[in-house]
């Protein structure tokens, strides 16, 4: 296989998120996290002891938006797509799940999969067991029509 | 240098790594929520292909950061092994945690990385999903957890696997990735048998 089509590869591009992901733990001693990083849209910015702990992971994922906007537009995917109003009933109702979601015990949506997983939290791997079971019973009443 | 004593260095570091997140998340097209809908629907082998991949070069990672910190004759416990999710200890709050943000993710087609990658690529239907999780987070901070604050006291921290199996994190670490591994070769044998080249 050539490189350029190697380094096009998501299996290739994935393991560049995690070994970033692991280059920030060595570096900086931080990791990627997801849910509780927007906490501060709540006027919650860190916990006792690591006051901007929130701030900070907001921050990081408010780049994962610029990065993925030089990523869709390198790559000529990006375009501005307005909502369809039926479509957004359900978006606000799953966004505020997802808010509830990650808020009750922060660190356990996506990030159990990227981070908690594989630092061997017994934590993530429960939320990742609920995340099937929500999204399975989410899926039968549903009948898999999923937006995307 | 201690980072965290300069916030707004830190700060910068962390948005740059947030870029080069966003750009492989994009260009890899990752999302756990499309993932989660194909495993249902028996078309997850892309997905778990991709997990696979994250976790285990995460997990030998984080596993050689503790080792390499030490090699380099520096403080190791400030990157020890930290547990995530260890707010309310592992148990209920997790499961009950868990199936909220699947159903979310279910409903509206993004986990936070692709909700973060929609948004980057342009789709604003994200960006309600996005300002809806306000909602969502300001309920439990200010309506559950002040409920919840005098019942925790079986509360368990630092919840890692090896402490609970009584073994080093290597030895899990490792039985881990390598069933990683076989499961990646299969599903992956699977998936070129499947499309054919």
């Amino acid at each position: 296989m050539k490189l350029k089509e190697f380094i096009k590869k998501p299996t290739f591009l994935v393991g560049c998120f995690a070994v970033l992901n692991v280059a920030m733990y060595l570096l900086i001693q931080k990791f990627w996290i997801g849910g509780s990083s927007f906490l501060p849209m709540v006027g919650k910015l860190g916990k006792p002891g690591a006051p901007n702990a929130f701030l900070f992971a907001f921050l990081v994922n408010m780049g994962v938006i610029l990065g993925a906007f030089l990523g869709a537009t390198v790559s000529k995917e990006f375009r501005l797509r307005a909502p369809r109003l039926k479509s957004i009933p359900k978006a606000v109702l799953g966004g505020i799940l997802i808010g509830m979601g990650v808020t009750v015990c922060p660190g356990t949506c996506t990030t159990a999969f990227v981070t908690g997983m594989p630092m061997l939290s017994v934590s993530s791997f429960l939320s990742a067991a609920g995340i099937f079971i929500g999204g399975y019973i989410t899926y039968k009443l549903t009948m898999g029509r999923c937006s995307r | 240098m201690n980072l965290s004593e300069k916030f707004p260095l830190l700060c910068a570091i962390g948005i740059l790594f947030g870029v080069g997140f966003g750009f492989f998340v994009q260009r890899a097209g990752l999302c756990f929520a499309h993932g989660l809908g194909e495993i249902f629907i028996g078309r997850g082998k892309r997905i778990l292909r991709l997990f696979l991949v994250i976790f285990i070069l995460t997990s030998i990672g984080f596993l050689l950061s503790g080792y390499i910190y030490e090699w380099l004759g520096l403080d190791s416990t400030k990157v020890g092994l930290k547990p995530i999710g260890q707010i309310r200890g592992y148990g209920f709050y997790n499961v009950l945690s868990g199936i909220l943000f699947g159903a979310g993710i279910l409903l509206n087609g993004g986990c936070i990385l692709g909700t973060l990658r929609q948004i980057g690529e342009g789709n604003l239907l994200f960006l309600v999903v996005f300002v809806s999780f306000i909602p969502g987070m300001a309920v439990v901070v200010y309506g559950l957890n002040p409920w919840l604050e005098g019942r925790k006291a079986d509360v368990i921290q630092n919840a890692l696997l090896p402490g609970l199996a009584g073994v080093q994190a290597a030895y899990v670490t490792g039985v881990l990735v390598v069933l990683g591994w076989i499961w990646f070769y299969f599903v992956r044998r699977k998936t070129n048998g499947s499309l054919k080249g």
